[in-house]
Formats: structure tokens, C-alpha cells, sequence
């Protein structure tokens, strides 16, 4: 399904990541999710930045600031929270960390789970009080 | 920063909880310009306009404390927790951090839709193929 992309002269192009993933700070090309135990190659379609499993969208509490910085000691498991949708109609992962409730957001890889994405997108439509008030104003 | 102006301090102030603020406190919307009480109806305290749902960069959660980033954060989607409640995930246009606060009764209810629906607008894959499932 094609995307709406906007022409925009001042894209700024992906940061190059160059991030130890192996064990023992080795550089890895794969690294094992702390949800569901999957062994996830790095190399993902249509991002340079992979950071979540794609079977249980589970991510690990490493980065700070930056994507990539390893600067953070948290360590904790990052489960998805919610769907976002930047301008170019990009789908982003709101992730939280549930040892310090840290919020992140990354990019959806092309070989994410797509029910469990679609699940986190219909949730707030799965709960009918918001929304029928919302269409009784209109 | 300084304590002497009670607007600032509303909204400023960095103790959560309906206790640390008068409950005539008010703060003016970055966005839209409403002036907002920052007591809630429901006792809760307020941080992001209920009519156009921007907040304000006040709070540092990656290193704690007051932030003196200070600008305009937009809401950018919508959280559902376990038990029910729905969240405000807001980004900050200056620094992009991300933070997450609970709806209020009075908040716009076509905003919190928008952005509920919004992913289902342009979705990276085909949905046809869910109608089989």
C-alpha cells in the first residue's frame, strides 16, 4: 500500500549505528529477545535500526538519549505500548521500560509481527465508552 | 528558576498530586492560549490543555528533576493500560522526550479519537488479509 511522502528537501538521512550486540560486548550480528527468547538477525527490511523483537515487539532498555549510545544501566525489558503515526504516515512503536518506566520510540521494521501491531492499534477502539461520547458530539 | 510569578509555578512546580498546587492555579496553553485550571474536576492535577491537549516541557525522566527545556510537547498518540485508562503520550518539539500522562474527563474527546484512529488511516500492510483470521 503506498505511502503519502511528502517532498521534503531537508531530510535527514538514518544515523550509521555501529553498536556492540554481542555477548560480552562483541560485535554481534544477531541478539536474543528477553521476552520471548528468539534469536533476531540485525539486518531488517526497511530499517537500519532495529531495537524490538519482531515476533513479541519486546525491547531492551540499553540507549539513552540517542539511538545507539548503550548509555543507559538500566537493562530492563521494554514492552510496546502504543501505536504512533509520524507525518509521512510511518508507523512508530512507543515502547516503556518496565524497571524505570522509560518511554522510547522506534520505527516498525518491515518484518514485524502485523497482528500484534494491529492489536495495539485497535485497542482504544476495542473500548466503546470513549468513543461513542466522542461520535455523540459530533 | 524562579518562584516569584504563581503562573510559572504551576506549572513548573515539579511535586505531582492534587496537594502541591492551590486549586485556583492556572497555566495558559502554549498552543492554543486557554487559560486552564490546574485542578482537575476529579481532584487529579491537570497537566496539558483539554481543549487542544499540548503540555509543556517541565519534567526531566531521564536523569529526574525539573527540565529547562520549557517547550511546547504534542501529543502524538494514545496509550491503553491494563486496567482501562487511556494515556497521553506527548513528545517535546524541541529535545523529543517522551512522556506519558492520563486523560481527563474534560479532554477533547475528537482529538483523543483522531489520534486513536490514526494508524488505521495508512496502515504499512494490507488489513484485507485480517478478515480471514
Amino acid at each position: 500500500m503506498p505511502r503519502r511522502r511528502p517532498r521534503r528537501s531537508t531530510h535527514r538521512p538514518q544515523r550509521r549505528k555501529d553498536v556492540l550486540h554481542g555477548p560480552g560486548g562483541a560485535h554481534g550480528d544477531a541478539f536474543r529477545c528477553v521476552g520471548c527468547r528468539l534469536d533476531v538477525p540485525l539486518t531488517a527490511p526497511g530499517t537500519a535500526h532495529r531495537n524490538h523483537c519482531p515476533h513479541c515487539l519486546t525491547s531492551l532498555h540499553v540507549d539513552q538519549r540517542i539511538p545507539g549510545d548503550r548509555a543507559s544501566g538500566c537493562r530492563g525489558r521494554m514492552t510496546a505500548l502504543s501505536l504512533s503515526v509520524r507525518q509521512d504516515g510511518e508507523w512508530l512503536i512507543i515502547h516503556e521500560c518496565l524497571t524505570c518506566g522509560e518511554l522510547s520510540a522506534n520505527r516498525i521494521a518491515g518484518d514485524d509481527n502485523a497482528l500484534a501491531l494491529l492489536r495495539m492499534a485497535v485497542r482504544p477502539l476495542s473500548d466503546t465508552f470513549i468513543p461513542v461520547r466522542a461520535l455523540l458530539t459530533l | 528558576m524562579s518562584t516569584d510569578n504563581p503562573k510559572n509555578r504551576s506549572t513548573k512546580s515539579s511535586a505531582n498530586g492534587a496537594g502541591a498546587c492551590l486549586r485556583t492555579d492556572t497555566f495558559t496553553c502554549l498552543r492554543c492560549g486557554l487559560t486552564v485550571a490546574t485542578l482537575a474536576p476529579d481532584g487529579s492535577r491537570r497537566n496539558h490543555c483539554p481543549s487542544c491537549l499540548h503540555s509543556q516541557h517541565c519534567l526531566d525522566h531521564v536523569e529526574g528533576g525539573p527540565s529547562d527545556c520549557g517547550a511546547r510537547m504534542t501529543p502524538i498518540s494514545i496509550a491503553v493500560l491494563r486496567t482501562g485508562g487511556w494515556m497521553v503520550i506527548h513528545r517535546c518539539t524541541r529535545c523529543d522526550e517522551l512522556t506519558s500522562n492520563p486523560v481527563c474527563g474534560d479532554d477533547n474527546q475528537l482529538i483523543l479519537m483522531r489520534m486513536a484512529v490514526r494508524p488505521l488511516a495508512q496502515p504499512p500492510f494490507p488489513l484485507e488479509a485480517f478478515g480471514d483470521l
